[in-house]
C-alpha cells in the first residue's frame, strides 16, 4: 500500500515535471510541437465547422486518408522526406481524391456515402501498396513516413511548421475576408445564388482549403485521424452559439486547446501518438458541448422540457374543467 | 508465363493460407456490404471496422488472452455499442448523421489506439498488423475463425434474405408487415462487427471498408436485382482477392493494399465500360443516338443537309 503510493507520487511529480519541461519552452522542438498543435488546432477547426454544417464531414476523412498515396509517390520520386515535395504530392493526392469523390457521386447509380467510401478506401490502399513497396527498396531513411499515419508532432520540421503557419493564416485571413458569403452559401444556398454569391466556386474553394489543410496538418495528428480534428470542434462549436462567428470562434478556440492538450498528453506519456491523444481531448470537450452547451445540449433541454411540462400542469389545474386539461396536453 | 501463375502456390503454404483467408474475408463482406449500401450506410461499415479496433483491445485487456473468441465477442460488443452511439447522437443529440459518424468511431479508434500503445505489450497484436493485416502470415486461429465466421454470416444472410431486402428497398413497410426492423438491423451491425474482426488479420481494420462497400458499389452498376447484385458482390470480392495476392506476391508488396487496389480497379471498369450504365458506354449511346442512325420515313434534315432514304425491306 505505502509503496504503490510511493510510486504514484513519484509518477505525479515526474508528470509534473515533464509538464513544466513541455509548456517552458526549454527545447526548440517541443516548443515547435506546441505551436504547431495549436495551429493544427485552430486550422482545422476553422476549415471543419464549414465542413459540418455542409453536410461534408466525411469529407474530410476521404482527404486525409488519400493523401497518403501522394506522399509516398513524392517520396519515390524525391528520395527523401523533405517537406516540399512530399507537401505537394499530398496536396495533388487530396485533390484528386476530391474531384474523384465528384465524379463517382455524378456518375451511374452511385451514392455519395458510397463515393466517399470507395475513394477513401482505394487511395489508401494503393498508399498502403506503396509504403510497404518503400518499406522494402528504400536506400535513405523513410522514417518519417510512419509518422505521417498517426501523427508525431514532436517530429516537426522547422519548414513544415513555416508551410503550417502560412496556410493557417492565409486560409484565417480568407475566412474572415469572405465569412459574409461563406455562411450565407453554407445555410441557404438557393438564397446565395440568387444573390449572385458563387456558390459553386465556394464549394471547390472550400474543398481546396480542405486539401491544404489536411496536407499540413498530418505530420500532427496522421491521416487516419486528421478528420476528427475536422468534425469534432465544429460539432461541438454549435452547442454553443447560434451565429457563425460565435460558432467559429469556438470552433477554432476549441481545435487549438485539444490541439495543445493533446500534444501535452502525448508528451506526458511515452508511446501515445499525438494523432489519439489530441481527438480524445477534442472528443471530451465534445461530450461537455453535448451535455452542457445552452443551444441543444441535452441538460438545457431536459430542463426545458420540465419547465414547459409544469406550465402545462399548471395550468390544467388553473382551470376547473376536466376538458381544458386534455386539450392543454393532456398528461403529466 | 504460365510458371508465373502457378509458381506462388508451389512456394508454401502461406499462398493457399493466405489465399483462403482472404476468399473467407470478402465474400461475407461483399454480403453484407450489399445491404449496407442498399440502406446508404457504408460509411457506418467504415466505422464499424474502426471500432473493431478498441474492442479487441479491450477484450485483450480484460481477459489477458489472445483468443479469437474472446476478441470477436469483444468486438460485436463495442461495435453494436458504437452504432446505437451513431444514432442517440444522431437523433437525440441534434448531430448530423454524417457527423455523427465522424466522431464515435475516430473516438473509439483514438482509444483503441491509445491503449493499444500503452496497455498492451505482447507480440500477437501490434499496431501495424492490426491497422493492415497480415495475410501472408496469418495464424491457424485466425483461420479457423474466418472458416466459421464466413459460412455463419453467409447461412444468416440467406435465412433472413427476405427480411434483410424488405427492410432495404421500404423500411415502411416493413414495419407494417411486422418485419422487427430494429432487431434486424442490430442484427446487422453485429454482424459487419463481427466479420470486420474476423477478418482483421487478413485485411486489417483500415482497408476492410474496402471489402464491404467497393463490391457493392460495383455489383450495383452492373446489376439491377438483388440475387444478383449479391452474386456479382461476391464475386467481385472473390476475384480481387485472389488477384490482389498474386500481385502482393509478384510485386513483393502489401497484400491487403493490392487486394483493395484491385478492387478499385474493377470498380473502376464497371464505371467506365458497365453494359447498361458505365459512363462511356452511356456517352457513346448518346452519341449515337444523337446522329440519325435510323431515320424517319421522310427524309430528315440535318444541319441543311438532306439524308439519303434508308431502304425498307
Amino acid at each position: 500500500m505505502g509503496a504503490a503510493s510511493l510510486m504514484t507520487a513519484l509518477e505525479v511529480a515526474e508528470i509534473g515535471a515533464r509538464t513544466v519541461e513541455f509548456f517552458s519552452f526549454k527545447y526548440a522542438f517541443v516548443a515547435r510541437a506546441l505551436a504547431a498543435s495549436i495551429m493544427v488546432g485552430g486550422l482545422c477547426g476553422a476549415v471543419g465547422t464549414f465542413l459540418v454544417l455542409r453536410r461534408l464531414s466525411l469529407m474530410g476523412d476521404a482527404a486525409g486518408h488519400s493523401t497518403l498515396p501522394g506522399i509516398c509517390v513524392a517520396f519515390l520520386l524525391a528520395g527523401s522526406v523533405s517537406t516540399l515535395p512530399i507537401m505537394a504530392g499530398a496536396l495533388v493526392s487530396a485533390l484528386l481524391a476530391a474531384i474523384v469523390v465528384g465524379v463517382i457521386s455524378r456518375g451511374p447509380r452511385s451514392r455519395s456515402d458510397a463515393a466517399i467510401g470507395i475513394v477513401l478506401s482505394v487511395f489508401f490502399g494503393i498508399g498502403i501498396v506503396l509504403l510497404s513497396h518503400i518499406q522494402r527498396v528504400a536506400t535513405t531513411s523513410y522514417a518519417g513516413l510512419d509518422a505521417m499515419l498517426l501523427g508525431n508532432v514532436a517530429g516537426i520540421s522547422p519548414e513544415q511548421l513555416t508551410a503550417l503557419a502560412v496556410v493557417t493564416v492565409v486560409l484565417g485571413g480568407a475566412t474572415l475576408l469572405f465569412l459574409r458569403p461563406l455562411s450565407i452559401s453554407t445555410f441557404d444556398p438557393s438564397f446565395a445564388a440568387s444573390v449572385g454569391i458563387p456558390v459553386r466556386a465556394i464549394h471547390y474553394a472550400l474543398l481546396g482549403a480542405l486539401s491544404l489543410s489536411v496536407v499540413v496538418s498530418v505530420q500532427a495528428v496522421g491521416v487516419v485521424l486528421v478528420s476528427a480534428m475536422l468534425i469534432i470542434p465544429g460539432a461541438s462549436a454549435v452547442y454553443w452559439f447560434k451565429r457563425m462567428p460565435g460558432v467559429l470562434g469556438t470552433a477554432v478556440g476549441l481545435g487549438a486547446l485539444s490541439g495543445a492538450l493533446g500534444a501535452w498528453v502525448s508528451y506526458i506519456f511515452e508511446g501515445v501518438s499525438t494523432g489519439p491523444a489530441m481527438v480524445l481531448v477534442a472528443t471530451t470537450f465534445f461530450l461537455c458541448s453535448l451535455g452542457f452547451g445552452p443551444r441543444g445540449g441535452l441538460l438545457w433541454r431536459a430542463v426545458r422540457r420540465r419547465e414547459r411540462q409544469r406550465a402545462l400542469v399548471a395550468r390544467a389545474d388553473a382551470s376547473t374543467s376536466a376538458s381544458a386539461y386534455v386539450e392543454a396536453g393532456g398528461g403529466l | 508465363m504460365w510458371e508465373l501463375f502457378v509458381e506462388p502456390w508451389t512456394m508454401g503454404a502461406w499462398m493457399w493460407r493466405g489465399t483462403l483467408a482472404a476468399t473467407l474475408a470478402a465474400i461475407p463482406c461483399a454480403l453484407l456490404g450489399v445491404f449496407l449500401y442498399l440502406r446508404r450506410m457504408s460509411l457506418i461499415a467504415d466505422a464499424l471496422t474502426h471500432v473493431a479496433l478498441p474492442g479487441i483491445v479491450a477484450a485483450f485487456l480484460l481477459s489477458g488472452s489472445v483468443e479469437p473468441f474472446t476478441m470477436l465477442v469483444g468486438a460485436a460488443i463495442v461495435g453494436v455499442l458504437a452504432s446505437g452511439a451513431i444514432e442517440a447522437l444522431a437523433d437525440k443529440g441534434g448531430v448530423r448523421s454524417d457527423a455523427a459518424i465522424g466522431i464515435v468511431f475516430t473516438a473509439f479508434f483514438s482509444i483503441g489506439v491509445i491503449a493499444l500503445s500503452v496497455g498492451v505489450h505482447d507480440a500477437h497484436i501490434d499496431t501495424a498488423c492490426v491497422l493492415f493485416g497480415d495475410v501472408l502470415g496469418i495464424s491457424n486461429d485466425s483461420l479457423i475463425l474466418l472458416g466459421i465466421t464466413a459460412p455463419v454470416v453467409c447461412a444468416l444472410v440467406a435465412l433472413f434474405y427476405r427480411w434483410l431486402a424488405l427492410v432495404s428497398f421500404d423500411k415502411g413497410l416493413a414495419a407494417n408487415l411486422g418485419v422487427p426492423v430494429a432487431l434486424v438491423h442490430y442484427g446487422l451491425m453485429g454482424a459487419v462487427s463481427v466479420t470486420s474482426v474476423a477478418s482483421f488479420e487478413a485485411i486489417g481494420a483500415i482497408l476492410a471498408i474496402a471489402m464491404i462497400v467497393v463490391p457493392a458499389a460495383t455489383a450495383h452498376i452492373l446489376c439491377d436485382r438483388l440475387p444478383w447484385m449479391l452474386v456479382v458482390a461476391c464475386l467481385h470480392g472473390v476475384v480481387s482477392a485472389v488477384a490482389g495476392m498474386y500481385i502482393a506476391v509478384w510485386a513483393d508488396v502489401s497484400a491487403a493494399g493490392s487486394i483493395v487496389c484491385v478492387g478499385g480497379a474493377l470498380y473502376g471498369l464497371a464505371f467506365l465500360i458497365a453494359p447498361r450504365h458505365g459512363v462511356l458506354v452511356r456517352w457513346w449511346r448518346k452519341r449515337s443516338m444523337d446522329r440519325p442512325a435510323l431515320p424517319a420515313t421522310s427524309a430528315p434534315v440535318v444541319k441543311g443537309r438532306i439524308e439519303p432514304q434508308p431502304e425498307v425491306s
